[in-house]
């Protein structure tokens, strides 16, 4: 058991150190910009230009992906260490490196290959994630988005939800059904969309916190050559099990702009601490028995393992506690923390903190699914009654 | 029932028991072994019953108080106050004997119903099986005809106090050819027959009320069954239903908040007093404010009864907050205590001791409907949400897995 | 980095999870608590022979030298089947405290005894369980409830000398001077026997006195916490098995009972404490293997998470397990009051809360 780097890992960090020093150290404290405004994202593609430049673009793709082939480790130690710059990191690049690039390689065609990887890699394409929808969230494969067969093309009619930063997308990845008449998982195929063709409207959603980094993506008539289609048709479930495992690798990265046990125990000051040292104490080991938590499955995937099952409980748990953390920081600021503008960053951390975890615990698998999956794949209890089994998708009840 | 009659009846139940309780709880009952406790607690219901307040509802000529349903429950409610011996008759009085009202002939009543009223006899209930808790109908035991009566063979099990029992109510199956609930009778049973076995289940502490019982060809009389051939499950429902409103202590049997101040008061944490520190004082609000809302649904219940209506599936509130709350007091009472609370009074009641509070707090939480059941029945009745699915619904019992 | 046990440790891991399996059952803790002997001699002879009493104590010494990562680990593995007998206060504590001594002839000693299993140690160091006054060579005063004072041959307790300043000492528990019993009749939790006893111008060796006593006992009560940590983590997994096991036998409505969400998302909420409690645990033990600068901190995390999640997860057994759970005849009770008795002993959540919240203020 060792916590220190080993000798490479050690060499690593000095280099991403020196390598950091030298081009990050421009980037100043995030503008007063609200989460969603796209010069973050245009902020974004140079960053990850200057990264490719530097070779640390795409660490965890293979060398010959044109990444550096890191370890799980290593990975952590540039995040840890670019962590430390105001830089613009973010799913505004994250889905094309960490998502729609894997799930590319994994299932396209040399050409798919070709056209997408580098130009992801360099910034220049910039992607979102076309799934959820307003009918199919926990239940993804209940997309009702219609792909049908027009000659060479597929023409795309339905809508998305959620699809963050698809405002400033250049592509899209999509799942949509195109046989109705199977069963719901056996229907559907995966697309790469060019967001800027004919048909096609983002709207942005505003969220409880006023930001808008979410939007809701209307289709109509949408036109996709057949070059288009990623995997076989009717393989579009398969393919998305790939991004997903993809996302739920990735979940839980925590920006510098929310709250931390830390954090709340400076707000509550001295009378505050003594009134809930039981209470804070709770959290506080919480938190650190999640960084620890990481650490061990960390250690899991260096030694060459698969990702634990129980694994997807860090969402789960963050969330909560993101929740938890905030809300009693709201309570000691009071009503001037509840009311107090931007320029106050510590009231603001709480604010955001209290109105994101609501939504962290419903995005990238709600609470009640992880409890399922961690029921399931890791304790073996039963499967849920899905009266839905087996039954062609155009036969089965709609509700809201 | 006016107002006036209400005060009135609860300033003579009042008086009455400041006079007559003191002989029969708290000192009186310290180290009482249980046989001396029973012999107590028959003395005290036999002096209700002579004042009419036993068995409140039921008719005078059988021996009850042929009282209303609301004097019952604020005598009751008044009667907690003290800690007396009557939980040997809780189930005896509250559902087996109601039952009989319903389904005996006049002559099996007059014969039957005063002795349980006065204490003399007991009464038990036997439904649970091994396999057949939540899900009552999942019961096993079985009924085959013999003569003018049946065969009964199986096994009862939790069945309160049917170590003392004198007579008891059973259900069993007499068809296992047609869906589960459709297959079943009720009966009531000589506990004495030959062929009746009572085993005591010891529990994690103190004396146990809780016992196996098993059936080897006990004959029972067809006239001793109560609904008809198949209609037990019917007749089972109703009992679990007849106390419309079950009236429990505040503290659910176990310690009440008042006691935990006590203690906050006369012990420390690291340094401090308890009752200083901002999370004890947390708990004891939340405690009091959470008592001072299962009032207000108990009043609106003892309102819907006043009135002559049914009180709402809200009730199942109380317990489910109830005992959880009586498990964590007593959790954090002993976090106070340190490790003297690992050594627990001898003979102590769960009123009076926070270790004994707290070991005997799960079963509240399982019996009478366990916390899953009571979520289920507040998001179903309550809520409107659907049921869980079943899938041995409409199968007959023979061919479930 | 590498955050995780050795493969030797593991099997050596796997090795006691087996032993304990086998010669551990539940039969035999009720054997143990009906009889009259204090702790079950046959199982702690069988440990003695398989060097468990002789692990963390110096090959000088007779013992086997291996550090506290493999302590970690068996006492997981004792925690998880609940083995009635004196690991804790002897090996976990009592060898590490005299190791602890600069004097070599104490070590000398009293540790080759213990290795060899022919000493049993009970400690006491949490204030409030009395209160013991030495002078001249002599303690005199009461302790109690003490977990085996009244089976052990030594006890190291704290003390005051007659400047009011804080020792160590240690004394023979077997000495014609000390009246000691064990406590029986009603208690918490059968399986850990207790004692109380009175001093009477004992002879006592002093240990340490002033700071180095002060040390001496806060390193003892950091390794108390992450050793009962690890033993809260082997009570928790045991619960979680056993609530998991059964809730795929037992049938209600036509299904088992671990189809219902209502059981199905119980037992992951335990899972996921488990495995935060883990995670703290295992920082914890890496803060006692090297001995690191954090490891106050980090002794009070692995027990404020160990202690919710064995709390929860004997809770929650029990309540899986429905009526039957609360019976003699089945084993959840064992952990239930396991569970609290550990959520109690050596520092309650209110003590290390403090601890902890008083360590990050003065890191500020």
């Amino acid at each position: 058991m060792d916590f220190n780097d080993s000798a490479e890992e050690a060499a690593f960090r000095a280099e991403v150190r020196a390598w950091l020093q030298q081009n990050a150290s421009d980037y100043t404290e995030p503008l007063a910009l609200r989460q969603g405004d796209p010069r973050i994202a245009e902020m974004g593609r140079s960053w990850q230009k200057q990264k490719a430049k530097g070779g640390f673009a795409a660490i965890s793709w293979p060398v010959e992906a044109g990444g550096r082939g890191a370890s799980p480790i290593e990975e952590v130690i540039f995040a840890e260490e670019e962590g430390r710059y105001h830089v613009p990191v973010g799913p505004f690049v994250g889905i094309g490196i960490n998502l729609a690039v894997p799930t590319i390689r994994a299932h396209g065609t040399p050409e798919q290959i070709e056209k997408f990887a580098r130009p992801t890699l360099l910034g220049e394409i910039l992607w979102c994630q076309l799934f959820s929808e307003p009918g199919a969230g926990s239940d993804l494969a209940a997309v009702r988005t219609r792909a049908t067969r027009d000659g060479d093309d597929w023409l795309v009619n339905g809508q998305k939800v959620w699809t963050s930063w698809a405002h400033t997308a250049d592509w899209g990845i999509m799942l949509a059904r195109t046989d109705p008449e199977q069963a719901k998982h056996k229907g559907l195929s995966f697309f790469l969309v060019d967001m800027r063709s004919a048909g096609i409207d983002v709207r942005p959603i505003r969220s409880i916190s006023g930001e808008s980094e979410f939007n809701e993506v209307f289709l109509t008539d949408v036109r996709i050559p057949d070059s288009q289609r990623l995997g076989a048709v009717g393989d579009g479930w398969k393919v998305a099990m790939t991004t997903l495992m993809n996302e739920r690798a990735s979940a839980a990265d925590q920006s510098q702009s929310l709250p931390d046990v830390e954090s709340l125990l400076a707000a509550l000051g001295e009378q505050g601490r003594a009134a809930n040292t039981r209470q804070l104490a709770s959290l506080y080991a919480r938190e650190q028995g999640l960084k620890y938590f990481g650490l061990r499955q960390l250690t899991r995937l260096s030694q060459g393992g698969n990702p634990d099952p129980i694994s997807v409980m860090s969402k789960l748990v963050y969330a909560n506690l993101l929740q938890d953390v905030s809300a009693l920081g709201l309570d000691a600021l009071g009503l001037p923390g509840a009311f107090a503008g931007r320029e106050n960053h510590e009231a603001k951390k709480f604010q955001y903190g209290y109105q994101w975890s609501a939504a962290l615990r419903i995005a990238g698998g709600a609470d009640e699914i992880l409890r399922n999956q961690i029921a399931e794949r890791v304790l073996g209890l039963p499967g849920e009654i899905r009266s839905d089994k087996g039954v062609p998708f155009s036969q089965l009840p709609v509700g809201r | 029932m006016s107002q006036n009659d209400t005060r009135a009846y609860l300033a003579s139940a009042r008086a009455w028991l400041a006079e007559q309780a003191p002989a029969y709880s708290g000192a009186a009952r310290r180290g009482l072994s249980v046989e001396e406790d029973l012999a107590l607690g028959r003395r005290w219901l036999h002096l209700k019953s002579e004042h009419g307040y036993a068995a409140i509802t039921m008719p005078k000529i059988y021996g009850g108080g042929g009282g209303t349903e609301i004097e019952k429950v604020i005598f009751t409610n008044e009667e907690n106050n003290y800690d007396l011996p009557t939980g040997y008759f809780g189930i005896s009085l509250g559902m087996p004997v109601p039952m009989l009202l319903k389904y005996a002939s006049e002559e099996v009543l007059r014969e039957l119903v005063p002795p349980a009223i006065r204490g003399e006899q007991i009464w038990c209930q036997l439904f649970s099986e091994p396999a057949a808790g939540s899900d009552l109908a999942a019961l096993t035991m079985r009924a085959t005809p013999d003569g003018d009566g049946w065969r009964l063979n199986g096994q009862k099990l939790w069945t309160s106090w049917a170590q003392y029992s004198d007579w008891g109510v059973v259900v069993v199956r007499t068809d296992p050819t047609v869906p589960k609930h459709a297959g079943l009778t009720y009966f009531y049973v000589d506990m004495k027959s030959p062929g009746v076995e009572v085993r005591v289940i010891p529990k994690l502490a103190g004396e146990s009320e809780i016992n196996e019982v098993f059936f080897n060809d006990v004959f029972v009389p067809d006239a001793q069954r109560m609904g008809g051939v198949g209609g037990g499950f019917k007749v089972a429902m109703e009992t679990l239903m007849i106390e419309r409103y079950a009236v429990s202590d505040e503290a659910v049997g176990g310690i009440s908040v008042e006691k935990f101040v006590d203690l906050a008061m006369r012990t420390r944490i690291n340094g401090q007093p308890a009752l200083a520190d901002g999370e004890v004082r947390r708990l004891i609000a939340d405690t009091v404010a959470e008592r001072q809302g299962l009032r207000s649904i108990h009043r609106r219940a003892m309102a819907a009864i006043a009135a002559g209506t049914e009180p709402g599936p809200e009730g199942a509130i109380r317990k489910l907050l109830g005992a959880r709350r009586r498990q964590q007091v007593s959790a954090v009472a002993m976090d106070l205590l340190g490790v003297d609370g690992v050594i627990m009074t001898e003979g102590a009641q769960p009123t009076e001791d926070f270790t004994e509070s707290w070991i005997e707090s799960p079963p509240l939480r399982i019996a009478g409907g366990s916390d899953e059941i009571l979520r289920n029945t507040i998001a179903e009745k309550v809520l409107g949400l659907p049921q869980d699915h079943r899938p041995d619904k409409g199968i007959p019992f023979n061919k479930l897995s | 980095m590498n955050f995780d046990f050795s493969a030797d440790q593991k099997e050596l891991a796997d090795h006691a999870r087996r032993f304990l399996g086998e010669s551990c059952t539940f039969d035999r803790l009720r054997d143990n608590m009906a009889g009259e002997e204090a702790y079950d001699r046959s199982l702690w002879q069988q440990m003695v022979e398989l060097g468990w009493t002789a692990i963390n104590i110096p090959e000088a010494q007779g013992g086997l030298g291996m550090g506290s990562l493999e302590l970690c680990l068996l006492s997981e593995e004792v925690g998880r089947v609940l083995a009635p007998v004196p690991f804790f206060s002897t090996v976990c504590l009592g060898a590490h405290i005299l190791n602890q001594l600069g004097q070599e002839s104490l070590r000398e000693q009293y540790l080759p005894p213990i290795a060899a299993g022919e000493s049993v140690v009970a400690v006491a160091l949490m204030p409030g369980l009395g209160q013991l006054e030495y002078a001249d060579g002599c303690a005199s005063g009461a302790l109690g409830p003490v977990a085996w004072l009244g089976a052990a041959d030594l006890l190291i307790s704290r003390a005051r000398d007659n400047h009011g300043t804080e020792c160590l000492v240690l004394i023979d528990a077997k000495h014609a001077t000390v009246a000691r019993r064990n406590i029986d009749g009603v208690v918490l939790d059968g399986l850990v026997r207790h004692g109380q006893a009175e001093f009477s111008a004992t002879p006592a060796r002093l240990l340490a006195s002033g700071d180095e006593a002060r040390r001496l006992i806060e390193l003892a009560l950091a390794q108390a916490a992450i050793l009962t940590a690890f033993e809260q983590l082997g009570g928790a997994q045991a619960c979680c098995e056993m609530a998991r096991d059964y809730s795929l036998e037992r049938y209600t409505f036509g299904r088992v009972i671990g189809g219902y969400q209502a059981i199905k998302h119980k037992l992951a909420d335990v899972q996921v404490e488990i495995e935060l409690a883990r995670s703290n645990a295992y920082y914890g033990a890496w803060a006692l293997a090297t001995d690191a600068a954090e490891l106050a901190r980090a002794a009070a995390l692995a027990r404020i998470s160990a202690t919710e999640a064995f709390t929860l997860a004997a809770e929650e057994n029990l309540q899986v397990h429905g009526g039957i759970g609360y019976t003699w005849e089945a084993n959840c009770h064992f952990y239930y009051q396991r569970a609290r008795l550990l959520a109690i002993n050596y520092g309650n959540a209110d003590y290390w809360s403090q601890q902890l919240l008083a360590g990050l203020q003065a890191a500020h």
